[in-house]
């Protein structure tokens, strides 16, 4: 009984492995082979498309864009939620009535339903707005703010910022002095976490980019697809531009979890926060 | 506070309160004091309403409002009688299901498993798992050609042996409940994983020095207290799944286009991607996934407020 127990689970790991191994194997064997279309592996190897796919001007703009746009809502985010957290825990609780609501509706609400509203709206009141990246910088640090959000709430309630924050001010620290010298060196872990998975979500971006943009900002999903959809010829180049992506967002989830020290990265939202309220 | 109007009324000088002497300053006084109150969470409240409720709301009028103007229920009646408005919604929800309880049922063994390991190969499967959950979009639908696409890794592999396999076309519900899963089990062990620990290994020593069996321990002790848990992350996953965009449109879109597949989030993208279809149907199934994500929070909610006992 005990010995089926453990071949039953060695079977079962292995075949999530596999599972979560095939699709990346392929891509990785499609962007170095020759031709592929009749064994289990290529039917020759050559580097000709990663050098020629890595010196594309277009790959390139592509990955460049959804890099400097990741990191451009990563700031906006942090600039904005940070000192958002640090007020309603130190000065005016109701303010968290209104985060808390408006962080559950990316949570739960499709990025298609907020594209389309955001697309509605803009269409009639900011429509020179409409096919700029700024829509896109303001859309993207508005569905991935909770992330950052809950992060950086727990991170505060693990510090113990409202204790910190009365000897901050009992030694005459102005708001943004505390904001500088206590705020932000405590809550380190928590601004990575949710950092990285804002900068994710942003990078991984799709409905927003595709449907208030388009082709004007194409970024990384928007060429990829361009290039499943266009021929099969095509797939090659893919492969390359998808390994590349892949390899940017592997280090993140590695990091994530390196600063987490072994716990998850993700957590059900909520669970966190109230842990982290309770002991504070 | 001394509300202006009444103050201005009186006549100047005679109040010993400087606030109701003079009203700018009162009215100064209590804009400042407002915004000391909101000031650094404004940044961040505009742009929510802004991008997330100011679209909304648009949403959910423009589906109820007529083309003269006054109040309409036409669009939800045609797109709800139509064929299309329902099998979208129909099949939306079929997906999610079938994703959530696959998730639930791979990923729970796979959560409890990983949270009793020690910490560096418990760390080597986060990783794993992050990196999985990471995978989506266009690149997860490329993924899944190039391994069980005509063409694909595992096709060629099974033919290889002799095996007259035949992937599930690309566009299917298979094949969508086969890509969807991929990031979805991996989400479900990282939200779950952290509650696995508030089962603790003496209760299973106590359990079984009062010689209850492995089963029992299950069915009376550890799936009781893990129920919540599980039931918000398969909620979680049942709501994502049927939001999902990217992968959907990349792998659907063909499929949808000649009407052999219709999910709410295609006929809404395609609908504004290429202008065949009408907004106005488009909105309605907009505010159909707004509903089916307003229920799922409030039951997440109540939920999440059992699960936390355990924490109390």
């Amino acid at each position: 009984m005990v010995r089926v127990g453990w071949v039953g689970r060695i079977a079962f790991f292995a075949a999530i492995v596999a599972y979560i191994a095939l699709p990346m194997t392929a891509v990785v064997l499609y962007s170095l082979s020759t031709r592929w279309t009749s064994n289990l592996l290529p039917d020759g190897y050559t580097l000709r498309h990663w050098r020629e796919g890595l010196t594309e001007t277009r790959l390139q703009q592509a990955v460049l864009r959804t890099t400097w746009m990741a990191a451009a809502t990563l700031v906006l985010d942090v600039a904005i939620v940070v000192p958002a957290v640090y007020w309603q825990r130190v000065r005016n609780p109701r303010i968290r009535i209104l985060t808390e609501l408006s962080a559950a509706i990316p949570f739960v609400l499709p990025f298609v339903v907020i594209a389309f509203g955001i697309l509605r709206l803009a269409g009639r009141y900011t429509p020179e707005l409409l096919g700029t990246p700024w829509i896109i910088l303001l859309g993207h640090a508005a569905i991935a703010f909770p992330f950052l959000y809950w992060a950086i709430d727990g991170a505060m309630a693990a510090a113990g910022i409202s204790r910190l924050n009365e000897a901050a001010q009992t030694c005459g620290a102005t708001p943004v002095q505390i904001l500088r010298h206590v705020v932000f060196p405590n809550i380190g872990a928590g601004l990575a976490t949710g950092g990285m998975l804002v900068f994710a979500t942003s990078f991984g971006e799709f409905a927003l980019v595709q449907i208030l943009v388009g082709a004007r900002f194409e970024n990384v999903s928007l060429y990829s697809l361009n290039l499943l959809t266009e021929t099969s010829s095509q797939y090659e180049k893919l492969a390359v531009l998808t390994v590349v992506v892949f390899v940017i967002l592997f280090a993140i989830s590695v990091a994530v979890v390196a600063l987490n020290r072994g716990q998850a990265g993700r957590f059900l939202p909520g669970v966190r926060a109230a842990e982290g309220g309770r002991s504070e | 506070m001394a509300s202006p109007t009444r103050a201005s009324a009186e006549p100047r000088g005679t109040a010993g309160n400087a606030d109701t002497a003079n009203p700018a300053r009162a009215t100064l006084r209590w804009v400042g004091n407002g915004l000391a109150l909101w000031l650094p969470a404004l940044p961040l409240l505009l742009l929510a309403i802004a991008l997330l409720v100011a679209p909304t709301i648009e949403l959910i009028l423009s589906s109820v409002r007529g083309e003269a103007g006054g109040w309409t229920i036409q669009y939800w009646r045609d797109t709800l009688a139509s064929n299309g408005g329902r099998q979208a919604i129909s099949t939306s929800l079929r997906l999610a299901l079938i994703c959530a309880t696959l998730s639930l049922l791979i990923g729970g063994p796979l959560a409890w498993l990983i949270s009793r390991m020690l910490t560096l190969r418990r760390s080597v499967w986060l990783a794993l798992l992050n990196v999985a959950a990471n995978f989506g979009g266009v690149g997860l639908a490329f993924g899944y050609v190039a391994a069980l696409g005509t063409y694909g890794m595992l096709t060629l592999a099974l033919r290889d042996i002799g095996l007259g396999f035949d992937p599930p076309p690309i566009g299917s519900l298979t094949s969508l409940v086969l890509a969807y899963e991929y990031t979805n089990v991996p989400l479900f062990v990282l939200l779950t994983l952290p509650a696995m620990g508030i089962l603790r290994t003496e209760w299973m020593e106590a359990a079984a020095t009062s010689s209850a069996t492995r089963a029992q321990f299950w069915r009376f002790v550890g799936l009781p207290m893990l129920a919540p848990f599980l039931a918000a992350g398969w909620l979680l996953i049942f709501t994502w799944s049927i939001g999902i965009y990217g992968l959907a449109y990349a792998m659907g879109a063909g499929a949808a286009t000649i009407g052999r597949l219709r999910l709410i989030t295609l006929q809404i993208g395609l609908t504004l991607n290429t202008g065949v279809g009408r907004e106005e149907r488009a909105a309605v199934l907009a505010v159909v996934l707004l509903l089916f994500a307003t229920v799922s929070l409030v039951a997440y909610r109540i939920i999440l407020h059992r699960a936390l006992r355990w924490f109390g």
